[in-house]
């Protein structure tokens, strides 16, 4: 496959380059007229066509404002014209530099959104939908366009989950809407909704540079003719496409460095071996009668002796064990992109590189992208068109999570004795296997890193082609076939070095994630006086399929070969899963006079997913909107320049339920018979001819309110949401054989306020612009099942740490309620609740009040959501520079730190924190949230409570961008449109009361029942880089 | 020209790609219920799947299943090494006599029961119209019938009287007021699955076949069951066929039981056993690597061999249970091993299953359910509880022949008692034994508050899990819980 080797070959993109200049230099033979084009604020205005009069040789401006045409005569006339701005011409008179700025006509109305099946004017939406620029995607260096969306638009919660390059986001657009269902936006991508699949972050296969915009569908009017797809809120992308006009070719380069956001204050070798002799001495005195605290180790049971090394603990060296698997990693991105056209043929086309080393060593992540976008028109009815992206994904994983039991690096690396060096004196890893002594063996988490290897890889290309075709003027018939092409494969090798104990395996996954797609649509466009019409109606067809293959190998004689092909094959499987959806759809937009206007949208989805009762179903939605603005009493006042109120309310679904759930299956119970494996069978799932798609009814009430000529501008949202019918995994009587079975019930609400604001603050010399936007939203369950009243959910070797239950957020924090720490013995003894406990020992409610503290005694006891999330994004530009400065925060919600928990056990005891702060003596009762230090004491001190939650509010300066353009005369002199350099930092700083790493990062990826959970997820760095955008 | 365009798209769509979009799909790398329970080979996947229940996390699994946390660890013949907390909080509920209404090692062990059961009632309720040989149909109901009394006399001896089913319940719904039946009504499941068991099964399981049921384990379990009624003549009498079948014998040294260099040809002792395969394909043991010392590792277990769990650790108690001279101790469980820098480290641990290699729980030792030392224990119970102590007194003395111990004499009736309660205890030490006899007998509360165990008479019945009360409101929980 020729596009695969090309994704392979960075020379090839040089090449490129090379081809687009010399067209760029076959066409200059007459003199040139470059400048730059600005708003009336002075900030540059990029995609300006400009013209020349009475000709077809026309260009648009750069990303940075400027441009460059040729023009034969002196007396030539530059017409420039951009959408919401006034159109201007300007005579060349001879100039070789002309700069232009461009009056501001109705700007923020007349531009346009792109909506499910076609477009419309911002001031024509009766939907909410809020749409983000190329501009301020490509304000942050990084991998996926999902990050850079954080904290830009109201109402859209995206969590940086892991920090790991290429790591997992969550998004949710207006708060979680279903509970075993999926959680995520649908992604459409140039029109086509693709699965979101893949290795990491499946969105990482977009290059964000190529991204022209991204429109947020939020309320039910405007994700309705997504049917049974659009329930948890739309995003749309669309990549860039090439105008008609001069070849432009951009260059953008940056390079930069990154570094572990914080470290963590660790206990050194002393404080080390002071608090595990306090722990197991604490330990043996609480578990054996007569027990005395000099007894020698002769007479302890293991997990109650001293290390011997802690005899002398002054001879003890330590280890900074943060230092050996964090390092300074660079991250680099190249790309090359050229557009232009004439007014039958347009192109843009582009490729880029990027590499990003991950903070814990051996982790990265390298990707090549390739985008071609043409459109044609074949007559003046005929229109066609193709895209195609290419792209290539390389990653480099390490297992930085979970329990260092199962390798987790930061369990290991936070678990480690400090005394333990890196490194034995013979150059081996150390490692701790010392079990004479009751310590845990842990592996060497900077041998887990090098030896333990990940290597996943992507390659997926998008295709896209439509023909669109004018039957009459008003009436186009467009047609489409798209598909999405995406292979990904997994490669692991965990060789027995890293622990003694465990043998070597490898593994190998291949998956293949094919979908086509076909579109067929109608629309009619015709204004009648004071009536305007705007319908579509399509069929569409959908089938997708997924298969993965999955092989495992062990028992390898030695660790030269580091594949399944070293050792014996040992399991293996495949899993195919193919899915259909066919659908109709239809939208009416209708205005009267401009003022009063109204959409209604259905659509009719028939999907495979659902049990053959419940085949199609039916999606509607209406909303109505009026300009106020428009009415004869608002005339002849300045200072509101347009207010619109809206109003919208629809019913949406869900089918992320999986495949095949209304079937019933039988699962593998293999045995032993006659000393061979022989495959046996068991029931594994009811049938359920009912099951269908999750539904959500949305009521949003919006306004938008733009004053002072449009200089502020104001969007609020008021929306409700109730889910209904989720697919639920109901807990089922062990009798029947199986413990669960999936249904659809419940009911969950989601209710809140969406602000948002963009100001121009100053447009003197000193230009500064705002963006602001905050959202309160709040979650909470309605109705359960009446046999599943709670669902638990366990994590981090926590049986049960969150619960979704009726009358309060889905996934809250569930446990028992901490009330302190017995400061004194006699203390301890008045609280007849806990009759083991001693001073130091926590104390939690007794919440049913029976006496007895046991597992009824748990109630919610925290939310890992936040009560509120906000942006604040500003923008300062003085002549040639700006600088951006984004912000993003969210307030109220909390963290389970199970890391914590596992530092507070008496085993691994590693954290400064806990040292500082622990229960010593009734002089010295440390913070009043630590108990004393002991080793499986009585009390259990180490129950999950409330105390192992932290708040993890945090507002943190996500983006810094320093920005210099240069010179346009000087770089005109150098064969160079425009040249701007500029620094962004990013993750600078962020403020929060959090002892982890970082109050954002956890370890549940996209499951919301379990959220919240800190347990040595991939830390977030700090990120400096450096850049360069070149036009020419 | 241009309508020509349009129609070779939108008909390369529908003739070519398109024309796989029915909406009817059903899986294609998974059985469904759709296309199951036809052939021969499909009911026997489903009887390899009923025993492979028996590796279920609630009964056996690799050897750290719920079965031995309730009939060992709960008395006096182990403790664990784990420390206390964490995860090892669950194994602390039956060294403390303060179990945790969500147990999930008790909730696990009602689950993997009753998932066994729906095994054998999905099959039991197809297999009379099956179209498939009648001798076919007359093993797979046998040994669904034997297995089905299997997992009810372990339910009913845990937790009394328990949901009775007898069908594949097809509604997920369908349980959710299913009401506990008396243990009476279980019981007479019970025998009447195994006297159709016993008829139905075959007398001899050739090699290739090992791991399957005879109607000798059918017979073993029907005497085992009448003896828990105190049905002493049924039970002499059913036990005494088993003897009198000469199938089954002694293997001369109690050493050679259990080793997995023992094949199933050699082992003369064992007539059901939960069979394990290592070779990483998921049907290995873990009774040695689980069960190695606490934190052993390398030290006890060897390179790749696991950490060593501690999980089943021989008291002190049972170690003294050993009398001098006792040729089974040493074969059962040790004292100390030696660490890697040569210091010797004293924990117990159990041995029996002792299979060293890289074998991190995925070992081949099988685990015994029925072995013949046991028939003949019991049948000396039956005498000696119908009155032919003397008799019975030859049956406890051929396991302490072999053991060799001297032969005990002159016994009265209670001290019979007594002799068969110490001879079952160190004879089937750590095989999941001991909560069954002593509770059997009546001797549970006597024999473990004398050893200072927080042990009240309503211990003698596990609770019902909370995740099943939950569940179902008519579903009572036993008294003291």
């Amino acid at each position: 496959m020729t596009i695969f080797s090309l994704c392979r070959s960075r020379a090839r993109l040089f090449g490129l380059a090379w081809l687009l200049s010399l067209s760029q230099l076959l066409a200059q033979n007459t003199s040139i007229v470059t400048g730059r084009v600005t708003d009336e604020t002075g900030q540059p205005l990029p995609g300006v066509t400009v013209l020349l009069k009475n000709s077809s040789n026309g260009t648009t401006t750069s990303a940075e404002g400027t441009y460059r045409i040729s023009v034969s005569a002196a007396n030539a006339v530059l017409v420039v014209s951009y959408v919401g701005y006034l159109n201007q011409e300007v005579t060349v008179g001879g100039r070789s530099v002309i700069d232009i700025r461009l009056a501001p006509g109705d700007k923020t109305l007349s531009e346009v959104v792109v909506v499910g099946y076609g477009t419309q004017q911002k001031k024509e939406l009766t939907g909410a939908i809020a749409t983000v620029g190329s501009k301020d995607i490509q304000k942050v260096p990084v991998s996926g366009f999902d990050q850079a969306l954080k904290g830009q638009v109201a109402g859209l919660q995206i969590s940086n989950t892991s920090g790991a390059p290429g790591g997992n986001t969550s998004i949710l657009i207006r708060g979680i809407g279903s509970i075993t269902g999926g959680n995520e936006p649908l992604y459409v991508i140039d029109g086509f909704p693709v699965n979101n699949a893949g290795i990491g972050n499946p969105l990482n296969t977009i290059n964000p540079s190529d991204i022209e915009s991204i429109d947020v569908l939020k309320d039910a009017s405007a994700t309705a003719i997504y049917g049974s797809r659009g329930s948890n809120g739309v995003i749309i992308v669309t990549t860039k496409q090439g105008k008609s006009g001069k070849a432009r070719i951009e260059v953008n380069a940056y390079k930069g460095f990154q570094q572990v956001s914080k470290k963590l204050e660790m206990m050194n070798a002393q404080e080390y071996a002071a608090w595990v002799t306090e722990a197991r001495n604490a330990s043996y005195l609480d578990n054996v009668v007569g027990a005395n605290v000099n007894d020698p180790n002769s007479k302890r049971a293991i997990s109650y002796q001293i290390p011997t090394i802690f005899q002398d603990p002054s001879k003890l060296t330590t280890t900074n064990w943060q230092d050996a698997i964090f390092r300074t990693a660079p991250i680099q991105n190249y790309q090359l992109s050229a557009s232009g056209g004439s007014d039958n043929f347009r192109y843009s086309i582009s490729g880029s590189y990027f590499n990003q080393q991950g903070i814990i060593i051996n982790s990265g992540l390298e990707r090549y992208t390739f985008r071609t976008n043409l459109d044609g028109k074949l007559s003046d009815k005929i229109n066609i068109g193709v895209t195609l992206s290419p792209s290539y994904t390389k990653q480099s994983d390490v297992q930085a999570e979970g329990h260092y039991g199962a390798l987790g690096i930061l369990s290991a690396m936070q678990s480690m004795p400090p005394y333990v060096p890196v490194y034995n004196s013979d150059g081996t890893y150390s490692s701790y296997v010392v079990a004479t002594e009751g310590q845990p063996s842990l592996a060497n988490p900077v041998q887990i890193a090098n030896e333990y290897k990940i290597k996943p890889s992507q390659f997926r290309i998008l295709g896209n082609a439509y023909a669109e075709y004018a039957i009459l003027k008003d009436l186009r018939l467009r047609t489409t076939f798209g598909s999405d092409i995406n292979l990904f494969k997994t490669r692991t090798w965990q060789p027995s070095t890293i622990n003694p104990s465990t043998p070597s395996t490898a593994s190998a996954r291949n998956d293949e994630n094919t979908s086509w797609l076909n579109e067929n649509t109608l629309t009619y466009k015709k204004r009648f006086g004071n009536h305007a019409l705007d319908v579509v109606t399509g069929y569409t067809i959908q089938r997708s399929f997924t298969n993965s293959v999955i092989t495992n190998a062990t028992n390898f004689p030695d660790n030269l070969v580091q594949s399944i092909n070293g050792g014996t094959v040992t399991s293996g499987s495949e899993n195919i899963q193919i899915y259909t959806l066919q659908s109709f759809l239809a939208r009416a937009n209708y205005a009267f006079k401009d003022k009063y206007l109204l959409t209604a949208t259905i659509r009719r989805d028939g999907s495979s997913r659902f049990g053959t009762n419940n085949r199609w179903g039916t999606f509607p939605s209406a909303s109505v909107g009026w300009r106020v603005s428009e009415e004869s009493f608002m005339k002849g006042q300045s200072l509101i320049s347009d207010l619109k109120v809206r109003a919208s309310y629809g019913l949406t679904g869900n089918n992320a339920i999986g495949n095949y759930r209304a079937i019933g299956q039988l699962a593998t119970a293999n045995y032993i018979i006659g000393d061979a494996l022989t495959p046996g069978l068991g029931r594994s799932s009811f049938s359920n001819a009912d099951l269908g798609w999750e539904s959500m009814r949305q009521l949003d009430i919006g306004l938008d309110l733009a004053v002072l000529n449009n200089r502020v501008s104001f969007t609020a949202d008021y929306y409700r949401k109730v889910n209904t019918n989720m697919l639920f995994t109901i807990q089922t009587p062990a009798a029947t054989g199986l413990t669960s079975a999936v249904v659809n019930l419940g009911k969950v609400e989601n209710k809140g306020v969406e602000l948002s604001l963009n100001s121009r603050n100053t447009v003197g010399a000193l230009k500064w612009s705002t963006n602001a936007n905050i959202t309160f939203n709040q979650n909470k369950v309605l109705q359960m099942s009446n046999d599943a009243e709670r669902i638990l959910s366990a994590s981090g070797g926590r049986p049960a740490y969150a619960v979704t239950q009726a009358g309060y957020p889905i996934g809250s924090f569930f446990g028992r309620r901490f009330l302190g720490i017995f400061k004194t013995e006699q203390e301890a003894n008045e609280y007849k609740v806990q009759p083991n406990a001693h001073a130091g020992d926590v104390k939690w409610k007794d919440i049913d009040g029976n006496g007895v503290i046991n597992d009824n005694d748990r109630e919610v006891i925290g939310s890992p959501f936040p009560k509120y999330y906000f942006g604040f994004n500003n923008t300062l530009s003085y002549k040639s520079f700006s600088l951006d400065i984004m912000t993003s925060g969210s307030v109220g919600q909390q963290v389970y730190n199970n890391s914590f928990y596992l530092n507070n056990s008496g085993v691994q005891n590693n954290l400064k924190y806990v040292y500082d702060n622990r229960w010593v003596s009734p002089d010295q009762p440390g913070n009043g949230l630590l108990g004393r230090a002991i080793r499986g004491g009585k009390n259990d001190n180490t129950q999950y409570s409330s105390v192992y939650l932290f708040d993890a509010s945090f507002w943190r300066i996500r983006n810094v961008t320093l920005a210099y353009s240069l010179p346009t005369a000087l770089m005109s002199r150098l064969g160079i449109g425009s040249a701007r350099v500029y620094a962004t930092a990013t993750n600078l700083y962020t403020f929060t009361s959090y002892m982890g790493y970082d109050p954002e990062t956890n370890i549940s990826g996209d499951s919301f029942t379990s959220f919240g959970l800190d347990f040595g997820a991939y830390p977030q760095a700090r990120t400096i880089t450096f850049g360069v955008n070149l036009s020419f | 020209m241009k309508i020509r365009l349009f129609i070779l798209m939108l008909s390369a769509c529908l003739l070519g790609a398109c024309s796989d979009v029915s909406l009817d799909q059903v899986p294609q790398t998974e059985r469904s219920e759709i296309n199951f329970y036809k052939t021969n080979a499909d009911f026997y996947n489903a009887i390899v799947g009923v025993y492979a229940a028996m590796k279920h996390p609630g009964i056996i699994d690799k050897g750290s299943g719920s079965y031995l946390y309730m009939t060992e660890l709960v008395t006096d013949n182990t403790d664990t090494g784990a420390a206390r907390g964490g995860t090892a909080a669950e194994l602390y509920y039956f060294e403390d006599f303060n179990f945790s209404l969500a147990s999930t090692t008790l909730s696990n062990a009602w689950t993997g029961h009753y998932v066994g059961i729906a095994r054998t009632n999905s099959i039991l309720d197809r297999l009379q119209a099956a179209n498939i040989p009648q001798a076919s149909k007359d093993r797979f109901e046998g040994e669904a019938k034997f297995m089905r009394a299997l997992f009810y006399f372990n339910l009913v001896r845990f937790f009394g009287d328990v949901q009775l089913v007898t069908k594949e319940l097809t509604s997920p719904y369908e349980a959710n007021s299913l009401p506990r039946s008396p243990a009476a009504d279980v019981y007479a499941l019970i025998v009447s699955d195994l006297k159709t068991a016993e008829t139905k099964l075959p007398a001899t399981i050739p090699n290739t076949e090992a791991g399957r049921a005879s109607s000798w384990a059918a017979k073993t379990v029907l005497g085992k069951v009448y003896l828990t009624l105190k049905q002493y003549d049924n039970a002499a009498t059913k036990l005494k066929e088993v003897i009198d079948g000469n199938t089954y014998s002694l293997m001369p040294k109690y050493a050679d039981i259990f080793p997995a260099t023992t094949s199933f040809a050699a082992n003369k002792e064992y007539i059901l056993a939960v069979q394990y395969k290592s070779g990483n394909i998921g049907q290995g043991s873990d009774l040695w690597s689980n069960w190695g010392a606490v934190n052993s590792s390398v030290a006890l277990l060897g390179t790749g061999g696991g950490v060593g769990g501690g999980f089943n650790r021989p008291t002190a108690n049972m170690e003294a249970a050993y009398e001098a001279g006792d040729l089974r101790k040493d074969a059962s469980m040790l004292s100390s091993y030696k660490a890697t820098n040569g210091t010797t480290v004293n924990e117990k641990y159990v041995v029996k299953f002792r299979q060293q290699g890289a074998l991190n729980a995925d070992s081949d030792v099988d685990f015994p359910i029925l072995r013949y030392a046991d028939v003949l224990l019991m049948y000396g119970e039956a005498l000696n509880e119908l009155g032919r102590t003397t008799e019975g007194l030859t049956y406890l003395n051929l396991i302490r022949k072999r053991a060799g111990l001297a032969d005990k004499t002159g016994l009265s009736q209670a001290d019979f008692r007594l002799a068969m309660e110490q001879e079952r205890r160190v004879e089937l030490a750590f095989e999941g034994h001991r909560w069954f006899d002593l509770v059997r007998t009546g001797r549970f509360v006597t024999v473990m508050q004398s050893k200072g165990f927080k042990v009240q008479p309503f211990h003698q019945l596990y609770l019902i899990p909370q995740r099943e009360t939950d569940l179902n409101k008519a579903l009572t929980q036993n008294p003291g819980y």
